[in-house]
């Protein structure tokens, strides 16, 4: 069948290296030429989607409530120094890249600490302001998808809260309002916050309902509900600064293989709001991460189970162990390394590092040692940047094996871990070093300092 | 064998079963407060029946679980087929809501099976309080601080198939803590330090919304428990309000 | 009513139909089409062998083009757009882009469609992976006598997939209605794959066959019964690659189980889209568009080809999903309507 001894008139068309197997019709070499020259030149990418007749932009319902004197609407402003990235339909997103309001994740902060710690540590880098501080809780959205308990009106009322106090918290400081975005690490936060963005602006009794709420607890803008312009996440930021960042990189990682897990709470819950660039695999991805590791110069590696979740599952992880630790094992780490022959998983979100990293080590059991180190692209980036990879990546948290890795990078892991060890005696001392001054973490009631009374008001 | 596996089998319509039919009636309120909730018209359009949620679903790779059948009972108001899904089906899904992203009527079955949740916790279903068991940890932890997890749920006790380091450097977990370079995470009972003012306005948000008759209906216990720190932290609050009251010059 | 011609925008099969039907009636028509040569999609695109007469696409629209070339009452004015068009039934000015105007009767609008752009769904694997291609590539893969082969290495495939509903039904991404050629197109693909290369095996995943009318037997059943194509009613969730082969996840749905399997080229069933330049038409012919982006028509029943400026028809699938035979009938149908002077109340007056 694969006789290419007779070739016709036609079989050059656009695909290389054909023979000809089949009775040619009438056309001729140009016509034939002619007929396939377009697969090579692609339609304009994404065109019709661009049109916002077609799917409808929940911030156009946005403006208008605040135009209608309903809400107020959180802007992205000029002291944020917004950097314009391309969603999914080719939309705009503003993405604020300075003077940011660390909405943390209790996942991370809980068991990856290196995670939270290597985007305060990059921004200490480059300059960038920002405010880490108590009063915040977490979006409670784990625990909704987990077990049920919450709804609609419980989750607004603490994501309003939350970014209400984004808003004011830079009061504690005598700086003004609307001073410091949000900007969320967690991916089940970023893709909770937009779906119920989405649900409050749609619905004039959610906002009723919530309003009350906040009025109760004092916290509305000029008696109005306060609706961020952009719901961001860590990675979108990354991803815009990622120039920045390879610019201080000490560390060349070309030589490094990496497999992204594109984390699903991220950019598959309101996938319209979805950074793709068309400069990261030609947009036909996501872009964050991806975009960053390629920067850095590292391999990215595609393999067959990208779509795929990591097996989290919210409850599961608790109450399902087996089905977290299967899929993840099976489904996740094995096909990075045995297909994309991977150096490390990197993801950009809490529930999947601790599910691909914390669940290898069980395989053992079933003689299924991948060793596959998994950490998050902002620890990553990090340590291209030179950071600690112990006292700033706190990489001894991750359970799977970081240290080839780390030497594979030219990274000297048993002198940082015998550095660390010592600096141990330095914290047991009381000589703790901190990314920035402790007493800003605290804008109200117990533990508060107030600035000097010459930037109170202000 | 998964732990739905070992549920009690739910008491509709078997013909050789002794346990009493569910009423229909029952059924139908069910339903109803599955119709009438807040956003059930935005999660189910309709059903074309093309079975891309399934394709995508991790849960359906491992459990006898299919978004579509949820999306189908649903739409077709089969109701013994809704209530005996609402038993141990809606739990094995993962919440990754990629069949939401998938569907060609921009259907969310993930959604949908967050109100059957809802729901089945509404109205007691058996199922629920075995189900919910091994989560009240983080149920605990998420009422009363407003955090998910903390360093000290992390153990190998609670997670003996993680290995067994939580960390690579022996050292005492506090000691650890404080050598993260984030000032707020130098703790163990919560994931970071949560402003007492915080807490006190979640509670008001718990009551407000339901969310502690929920976790009253689901595990008395743990309410009490919970009841308690509440009291406990308004207190405080209350206490510090009057102590700073005098010096409060604004 | 004028002697002025007919202007007929587009010469696909949909203009050609009407062009012809009008120069046969004995009136001038002036076909006005933006490509270098007149053929439209099944020419311009390289279209292989058609539904439902299996004749060559070249032979079979090429025969139209030849016979309104030879047509002494019709004027082809080819790489040419019409800029502005003003006037009044009877009495309209047309001006092209170079600055010519022409003076017509009417206008019959058959701009036809756009493919969709398989890119614009991007888990399907278009753009990322070479093997995955679609429907028309694999129309110019046989057309041109290139034969059936994976564009990744020249190989022919042991397993093609052909997924139906690519830019068709599907809200994501604003598309709500059924392209209606393609179920009967990929039936027809499959079987001249299987012709072509009897080694390899087609799978067709779709959601609903909508082989409508007469082509259930000749399609539909007969791409099973002889030409052994399976059908599994499934939409394809993601289309990946481990490497070597594709990777196609998606639930049979009548079998109720999840499925992973490999293949070695996935062909997407890709659908049509309205013209990229409707909107520019409906503002320089001041027609109106549907909700979905065609050109709208303005009676269902009195008239098939009016549209809501009175003088201007429409046709063929400019006006939504179309088949090329049924353009063709309505081309016809246009004609007829701006012979007669359709839905223009001021010369029933003057009668």
């Amino acid at each position: 069948m694969t006789t290419t001894s007779n070739p016709v008139p036609g079989a050059k068309g656009a695909y290389n290296g054909f023979g000809a197997d089949w009775t040619p019709t009438k056309l001729t070499d140009t016509e034939a030429k002619r007929a396939t020259g377009w697969v090579e030149a692609k339609i304009d990418k994404r065109f019709l989607l661009t049109g916002r007749d077609r799917k409808d932009d929940v911030r156009d319902i946005m403006w208008q409530l605040e135009k209608d004197g309903e809400i107020k609407v959180h802007r992205v402003a000029d002291h944020n120094e917004p950097v314009i990235a391309k969603t999914l339909y080719g939309w705009d997103k503003k993405i604020p890249t300075n003077n940011l309001w660390h909405h943390k994740s209790c996942g991370q902060c809980g068991n990856i600490p290196g995670y939270p710690s290597s985007v305060l540590w990059i921004q200490n880098q480059l300059g960038i302001q920002y405010l880490d501080e108590t009063d915040q809780t977490s979006c409670t959205a784990w625990n909704y998808h987990g077990s049920g308990i919450g709804n609609v009106v419980s989750l607004a009322a603490v994501f309003l809260r939350n970014f209400h106090q984004a808003y004011v918290s830079a009061k504690a400081h005598g700086l003004p309002e609307g001073t410091y975005y949000p900007l969320v690490h967690c991916g089940t936060s970023f893709g909770n916050y937009k779906e119920i963005r989405g649900f409050l602006l749609h619905s004039a009794e959610l906002r009723d309902e919530v309003k009350k709420i906040l009025a109760k607890l004092g916290r509305l803008v000029d008696g109005k509900l306060l609706i961020p312009e952009e719901v961001v996440h860590y990675s979108e930021w990354l991803h815009v600064m990622r120039q920045r960042i390879a610019d201080r990189q000490t560390i060349d990682v070309s030589n490094i293989r990496a497999t992204v897990h594109p984390a699903c709470h991220v950019y598959k819950m309101v996938p319209e709001d979805v950074i793709y660039d068309d400069t990261v695999l030609d947009g036909n991805r996501v872009a964050v991460t991806t975009g960053l590791l390629q920067t850095l110069g590292t391999q990215v590696i595609d393999y067959s189970t990208w779509y795929d979740c990591c097996g989290f599952g919210f409850r599961h992880i608790i109450g399902e162990r087996e089905f977290t630790r299967s899929f993840a094992i099976d489904r996740k780490i094995k096909v990075a390394v045995e297909e994309a022959r991977s150096d490390v998983m990197i993801g950009h979100d809490t529930g999947c590092i601790t599910t691909l990293d914390k669940n290898q080590w069980i395989g053992k059991a079933v003689d299924k040692v991948y060793a596959l180190p998994v950490m998050a692209d902002c620890q990553f980036a990090a340590l291209t940047m030179g950071a600690h990879p112990y006292k700033l990546a706190q990489l001894h948290w991750h359970a799977s094996p970081f240290e080839g890795l780390l030497e594979k990078m030219g990274i000297d892991w048993e002198k940082a871990k015998a550095e660390f060890v010592s600096y141990l005696d330095e914290v047991k001392a009381g000589r703790i070093e901190t990314l920035y001054d402790p007493k800003r973490a605290i804008t109200s009631g117990p533990g508060y300092v107030k600035p000097p009374k010459a930037l109170q008001g202000a | 064998m998964t732990a739905h596996a070992k549920l009690p089998n739910p008491p509709i319509s078997d013909p050789v079963s002794d346990l009493p039919v569910v009423p229909y009636e029952k059924l139908e309120e069910i339903f109803e407060d599955i119709r009438k909730h807040p956003v059930y018209d935005h999660e189910i359009h309709g059903c074309l029946n093309c079975g891309i949620c399934t394709a995508t679903c991790p849960s359906a790779q491992y459990y006898d679980y299919s978004p579509r059948e949820i999306v189908q009972l649903l739409w077709t108001e089969n109701l013994e087929g809704i209530y005996d899904a609402m038993q141990e089906k809606i739990w094995a899904c993962a919440q990754c809501y990629t069949c939401a992203a998938r569907c060609p009527f921009e259907n969310s079955p993930g959604g949908l099976v967050m109100i059957m949740r809802e729901v089945a916790i509404k109205h007691e279903l058996p199922s629920v309080k075995e189900v919910l068991r091994p989560f009240s940890r983080v149920l605990l932890k998420v009422v009363s601080t407003g955090n998910q997890l903390a360093p000290n749920m992390i153990t190998k006790e609670a997670f003996p198939d993680w290995g067994p380091n939580v960390a690579k450097v022996d050292a005492p977990l506090m000691l650890l803590r404080k050598a993260i370079p984030m000032p707020t995470m130098h703790t163990l009972d919560t994931a970071w330090e949560v402003n007492l003012k915080t807490s006190v306005e979640l509670y008001t948000i718990w009551e407000a919304t339901g969310v502690l008759k929920q976790l009253e209906s689901v595990d008395e216990n743990l309410f009490d428990v919970v009841s308690d720190v509440m009291e406990e932290k308004r207190d405080e609050w209350e206490e510090w309000l009057e102590d700073n009251e005098d010096e409060d010059d604004d | 009513m004028s002697d002025k011609p007919i202007l007929i925008v587009g010469g696909g099969p949909a203009g050609l139909s009407a062009a012809h039907a009008a120069a046969a009636s004995g009136r001038k028509a002036v076909i006005v089409e933006k490509a270098d040569r007149l053929g439209g999609a099944p020419i311009l695109q390289g279209y292989a062998k058609l539904v439902p007469s299996h004749e060559w696409a070249k032979d079979a629209i090429g025969g139209m083009v030849a016979r309104v070339q030879a047509n002494p009452n019709v004027t082809v004015l080819t790489g040419a757009e019409v800029q502005a068009f003003d006037g009044a039934p009877g009495a309209f000015v047309a001006t092209l882009k170079d600055g010519r105007k022409l003076e017509v009767d009417a206008a019959i609008l058959a701009t036809g469609f756009t493919h969709f752009d398989s890119l614009n769904k991007p888990e399907w694997g278009f753009g990322t992976y070479p093997d995955v291609v679609t429907t028309v590539q694999v129309e110019q893969m046989i057309s041109s006598g290139a034969g059936i082969r994976c564009p990744s290495d020249g190989r022919v495939p042991d397993r093609v997939a052909i997924l139906l509903c690519v830019g068709s039904r599907d809200r994501q991404i604003g598309r709500e209605w059924c392209s209606k050629i393609c179920c009967t197109v990929s039936a027809n693909i499959a079987m001249e794959i299987r012709e072509l290369s009897p080694k390899t095996n087609v799978y067709i995943y779709y959601m609903d066959i909508r082989t409508f009318g007469l082509l259930e037997g000749d399609y539909y059943w007969k791409s099973q019964e002889e030409a052994k194509v399976k059908y599994i009613k499934a939409r394809i969730a993601e289309v990946t690659s481990d490497g070597n082969r594709l990777v196609v996840k998606g639930e049979d749905t009548l079998v109720k189980r999840p499925i992973t399997i490999p293949f070695d080229m996935v062909v997407h069933a890709i659908g049509m889209d309205p013209n990229v330049d409707n909107m520019t038409l409906s503002a320089v012919f001041g027609v109106g568009l549907n909700r979905y982006g065609y050109i709208d028509k303005a009676t269902t029943y009195a008239h098939l080809a009016e549209t809501n400026r009175p003088g201007v028809y429409v046709c063929g699938a400019a006006t939504g999903p179309e088949t090329i035979d049924d353009s063709i009938a309505q081309g016809q149908a246009a004609a007829l309507a701006a012979l007669t002077g359709a839905g223009v109340p001021m010369l029933k007056a003057a009668e």
